[in-house]
């Protein structure tokens, strides 16, 4: 054992230097937020309450229903009914999210080829059921109309989740990119 | 008539002792939360103020669990032995000059004597559960506090030699030269570990160690018999903190120059009992649990050591 050692061991300065640190944090401020009464604004691309994309010429959900958002979920939150309307057209009866079971990893969002469900930054909902956590089609669309929607929608999918149908060439250059890369 | 001021005195004493316990529960929270960069309690009352008051009617009212298999009459007077144990030490603890309870002349025995009966609280209560996790903590306890009491009567040796007296006013007045801690460092270091080791706080909380026996010999106690443990070990560490304010700080001398001569002694007094309070919180903060065997040869090899030493150099001192 050193001096140098031995001084340490004595006069106990791995504790000392420790306590020094507990103090000068007790000194900074605290990165507490007082929630309810102060609050933040989650930034856009929080991953928090579900959304529909709404078509915005013809109102309707722009979700084709192809399944890929479910199959892709690893909670299993997302079910989707549909059935053959005229023209042998794929008609969405139901697009439901059982936000409860929902891990919020967007894993859904990076699935849908058309941008059709996307997370939105509103985090603070609540309810006094459990049916009030399951989103039906109707109300994933409501919150659409309430959380995004508009520019807002734009910067978002600009941002973080362009989906494949904007720029398949680029997704298409991407793939190749990654199998060149194997 | 005598009799009458001593009741009202007793009275004064162990309101003002409960009402400590409850707002340092509070005063720790708060600390220990700015440490870590919290903010402690906030909601109850301004600053939560109020939230001492809250948690004791929580206590107050919530369900008093019995286990089945329990052994009744010593689970029921277990909490009781040390909350007694705890308060009765303030009997003999000079609060100012003249104002204590009983001015007997072995007042460091008597409290030393009370700690290790409080000792006797936590493993009966260990016994008594009939649990393992509290089992465990009561033998904990009783291995550790053995271990340390020896540590601490040792470490006080020290004080009572230079003084030449075992009553605590005698001790603090002996001070008015100069308080003991310049002297007898050593023997305040060891007071200091052997304190927190008696009154189970961190890092020796051995005997209630949350992550590893739930609550040690508390785990089957709920509601208000918890709440007495709570506050047997809240008002221990005040006596171990008086303690060390009397022996080693002076007590309720002050500087004895300008305008801090007319300060009143109460206010010198809590002033070094809270200094040494919040060093507990501050320790608290930021240390973890000691392991078992480490606690030990801590105690036996460090602590009972250097508190000998310390004897040894005080009368070598003395002799000069």
């Amino acid at each position: 054992m050193t001096f140098k050692e031995l001084f340490k061991k004595v006069f106990f300065i791995e504790i000392l230097s420790g306590l020094a640190l507990t103090l000068k944090h007790s000194l900074s401020p605290a990165v507490t937020r007082q929630y309810p009464e102060k609050r933040i604004t989650p930034p856009l691309g929080t991953r928090a309450l579900h959304a529909l994309t709404r078509n915005e010429s013809t109102g309707e959900a722009v979700c084709v229903g192809c399944g890929l958002c479910a199959a892709m979920c690893p909670s299993n939150c997302i079910s989707i009914y549909t059935s053959e309307g005229e023209d042998h057209k794929k008609i969405v009866d139901r697009y439901e999210v059982n936000t409860l079971k929902c891990l919020f990893c967007a894993l859904c969002v990076e699935a849908c080829p058309y941008g059709a469900v996307l997370l939105t930054p509103h985090f603070e909902y609540s309810g006094y059921s459990r049916s009030e956590f399951i989103y039906t089609k109707d109300r994933l669309l409501e919150n659409w109309d309430k959380y995004m929607g508009g520019a807002k929608s734009r910067e978002y999918f600009d941002k973080f989740w362009t989906p494949k149908s904007a720029d398949f060439a680029r997704a298409e250059s991407k793939v190749a990119e990654s199998e060149g890369k194997q | 008539m005598d009799t009458a001021i001593l009741i009202f005195k007793i009275i004064i004493i162990v309101s003002v002792v409960l009402l400590h316990v409850a707002y340092v529960v509070y005063f720790e929270r708060k600390v220990i939360g700015h440490m870590q960069a919290r903010l402690g309690p906030m909601r109850v009352g301004w600053h939560g103020l109020l939230q001492p008051i809250a948690d004791f009617i929580k206590l107050f009212f919530k369900e008093d669990i019995i286990p089945s298999s329990a052994d009744k009459p010593i689970f029921f007077i277990a909490p009781v032995i040390g909350v007694i144990a705890a308060l009765g030490s303030f009997a003999v603890i000079p609060l100012w000059d003249g104002f204590i309870i009983a001015d007997i002349n072995i007042g460091i025995l008597f409290i030393l004597a009370l700690s290790s009966v409080g000792a006797y609280s936590i493993i009966l209560a260990g016994w008594a559960s009939n649990s393992k996790y509290s089992f465990l903590g009561g033998l904990r306890s009783s291995a550790q506090v053995i271990s340390y009491e020896i540590a601490m009567g040792l470490s006080i040796v020290g004080v009572i030699m230079q003084s030449g007296s075992a009553r605590l006013s005698d001790i603090v007045n002996a001070q008015a030269g100069g308080p003991f801690i310049f002297t007898q460092f050593i023997g305040f270091f060891v007071f200091l570990m052997s304190a927190l080791a008696e009154t189970n706080r961190v890092p020796f909380d051995m005997p209630e160690a949350e992550t590893e026996l739930v609550a040690g010999y508390a785990t089957e106690y709920s509601g208000m018999r918890f709440g007495l443990f709570f506050m047997a070990e809240y008002a221990g560490m005040f006596v171990m903190s008086s303690l060390a304010a009397i022996c080693f700080f002076g007590g309720w001398r002050g500087p004895d120059f300008w305008i801090f001569a007319h300060v009143p002694g109460i206010f010198w007094f809590l002033l070094k009992v809270y200094a040494v309070i919040f060093f507990y919180f501050w320790i608290r903060a930021t240390l973890p649990r000691y392991r078992y065997d480490q606690l030990m040869s801590l105690g036996w090899k460090l602590f009972i050591p250097l508190a000998l030493a310390n004897i040894v150099i005080t009368a070598l001192w003395k002799l000069l």
